[in-house]
């Protein structure tokens, strides 16, 4: 019988968020190694028009399960709606996006089904002729290649870590739809809000100075500033700590949960690179970092490296500009 | 009611780290400094809140590892919990997280908590698996990434916010027993005080083992670890801290980011 690997998209309001469309080019780069049918999953109200999409861009063959009533995520909802499915389909794999809805209902779906499951999925390598599948450890330092021990697994795709190309050079998929009841339980979904939008410096600033847990006090953040006043069209920025602590406002975080920059510099002050972090910055034009840490993760990414203390590297970095611009 | 977090312990992340001969896991000594996963202190911080706010309630901290973990459960003490129990494994390397689920489940299930915290993610393995793992083994609603909570006995429920992408948050409403994973930045933990650490060091841990209660699933396996390689030249810059930094001034100019 010919494999299947699955993917569940990530859709709401009829729009398909793109990180879909990444977990499709890691299901692909599994149907490499072992050529397999593919089939992207939408769930909710909306999931025909969103099947539409994704079926005509890829052209993946698409199960639409149509969901009166489910028009947000519901992690209740996708577990038990999944669980029948997959049981039904028994794909080999099924790669999930790795947002906060795929690492919601995937951990206890793969529990419920008795599947491997492996979180973060940075790439997929061939070993002994079957994929396995590598992610970060330890903040970016060591990176895992992990295999299954049992024939199925559930994948969840680190945001930003394929690159989804799809040519127009082939025919939609075919889109089937299903109807499934089903009632909320034990979670009821209460409706959203928003917290906070990214500060529109961000997105203007070609120059973004960056500060991570490494600064180590407030007061620091007086220097990046002044470095960052260097620039023209500059802004500081920070890594999630350093808002955690109420050091910087949240409107200027940037990682996966914050802002995505693609500033012409961005000036990376003792942030350790962690992925999450990373899915915010890795298109900047051009990187340095300044870290203690040699094996930093940070450093892997950077394309000009500074391995020094911050408070005492930066502060020769005033002097020296200084120095220059009254010569 | 009756809380549990959930509590890990971690190598300090500034520790440097060189993989063993096997291939497949770190060198680890047992002087390695260790800390608590910063997401389970704001965890352990929230059931604290949680506790104050809610009469009769009692705070469990656990947590599933090799004898050295003793230490971060007596953190936990620290910090306030009433109660310390640690999971004794014999563990080394890695260890899936579906094993460390099955040994908090066990332990969990018999003690009817009504609510279970655990942090979004360990610092080290970055996972987010273990806590809805639980969740799914105890058939308890479940939300992850929580960045509020506020439990409503009245109703036998518990609202949270969980952050999600794009500077939103879902509103959801969940059953008791429930578990909530928690986001950092929820609150802000506290330090062990002094008369917690004195109290920490003269109470008792249940000390659980699970040797005998082996859950044998495992269902991944980790093949060989590596070092990153660079996406970019990464080039580092030498020489006195001054000679870097006009190095840098230079590289700013060359590229027209300073004039
Ligand atoms: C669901 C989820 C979403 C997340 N979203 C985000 C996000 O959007 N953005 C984000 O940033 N994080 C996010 N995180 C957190 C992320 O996992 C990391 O914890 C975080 O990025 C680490 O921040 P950091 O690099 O500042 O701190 P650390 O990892 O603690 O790194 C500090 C660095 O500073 C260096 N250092 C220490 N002292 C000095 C010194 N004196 N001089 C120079 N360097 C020094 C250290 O070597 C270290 O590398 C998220 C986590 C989760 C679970």
């Amino acid at each position: 019988m010919e494999t299947t690997v699955a993917v569940v998209a990530e859709h709401r309001l009829g729009l398909v968020n793109p990180v879909t469309y990444e977990a499709i080019a890691c299901a692909l780069e599994i149907l490499r190694i072992r050529p397999s049918r593919l089939v992207t999953i939408t769930i909710g109200e909306d999931s025909e028009e969103a099947g539409r999409q994704i079926a005509a861009k890829t052209g993946s063959q698409v199960l639409a399960l149509k969901v009166p009533g489910l028009e947000e995520f519901n992690g209740d909802a996708y577990r038990t709606i999944l669980a029948g499915l997959l049981a039904e389909l028994e794909p080999a794999w099924v790669c999930i996006p790795g947002t906060s809805q795929g690492l919601d209902f995937s951990p206890g779906l793969a529990v419920r089904l008795g599947q491997c499951c492996i979180s973060n999925v940075e790439r997929v390598v061939e070993r002994d002729g079957e994929p396995a599948f590598a992610r970060s450890l330890f903040n970016g330092k060591i990176v895992a290649e992990l295999s299954s021990l049992i024939a199925k697994t559930l994948l969840m795709v680190q945001p930003g870590a394929f690159s989804a190309v799809f040519t127009g050079s082939h025919s939609p998929g075919v889109v089937e739809t299903r109807t499934i009841e089903w009632k909320s339980t034990h979670i009821r979904s209460l409706g959203f809000r928003i917290a906070q939008s990214a500060d529109s410096a961000l997105a203007e600033a070609s120059v973004i100075v960056s500060a991570g847990r490494g600064v180590g006090s407030k007061e620091n953040l007086d220097l990046v500033r002044r470095v960052a006043s260097l620039f023209s069209k500059s802004t500081i920025a920070g890594s999630r700590p350093l808002c955690d602590l109420g050091w910087l406002p949240y409107q200027l975080q940037v990682g996966q949960t914050g802002a995505t920059v693609t500033p012409d510099l961005y000036l990376a002050c003792g942030i350790s690179g962690a992925q999450q972090h990373l899915a915010g910055m890795g298109g900047s034009k051009f990187i340095v970092a300044v870290n203690t840490d040699p094996n930093a993760a940070i450093f892997n990414v950077a394309d000009v490296g500074v391995v020094d203390d911050l408070e005492g590297f930066l502060s020769d970095l005033l002097e020296e500009s200084n120095a220059c611009s009254h010569k | 009611m009756r809380i549990l977090v959930c509590v890990k312990q971690l190598l300090e992340p500034e520790t440097p780290l060189c993989i063993d001969e096997s291939g497949r896991w770190v060198n680890i000594s047992q002087t390695t400094p260790r800390q608590m996963n910063r997401f389970d202190e704001y965890a352990l911080e929230q059931a604290l809140v949680i506790r104050e706010q809610t009469p009769d309630t009692t705070v469990d901290a656990i947590s599933a590892g090799p004898e050295s973990c003793s230490t971060v459960v007596r953190r936990a003490l620290g910090m306030g919990a009433d109660h310390g129990i640690h999971l004794l494994t014999g563990d080394q390397g890695y260890v899936s997280p579906i094993r460390t689920a099955s040994c908090i489940a066990l332990a969990a299930r018999s003690r009817k908590y009504d609510l279970i915290l655990a942090g979004v993610m360990s610092e080290d393995m970055a996972q987010g698996l273990v806590g809805p793992m639980v969740a799914e083994m105890l058939s308890l609603p479940c939300a992850t990434s929580c960045i509020f909570v506020r439990v409503e006995l009245a109703k036998a429920s518990v609202y949270v916010e969980r952050e999600i992408e794009g500077g939103r948050r879902q509103a959801l409403e969940l059953d008791l027993p429930a578990l909530v994973s928690i986001q950092s930045g929820i609150n802000k933990p506290r330090y062990p005080s002094l008369s917690n650490i004195m109290r920490a060091n003269r109470q008792k841990l249940e000390v659980i083992s699970t040797v005998a209660a082996e859950p044998s699933r495992s269902c991944e396996d980790l093949l060989h670890l590596s070092y990153p390689r660079k996406t970019r030249a990464g080039v580092l810059l030498e020489g006195t801290r001054k000679d870097k930094a006009r190095q840098l001034l230079r590289v700013f100019r060359e590229r027209s980011l300073l004039h």
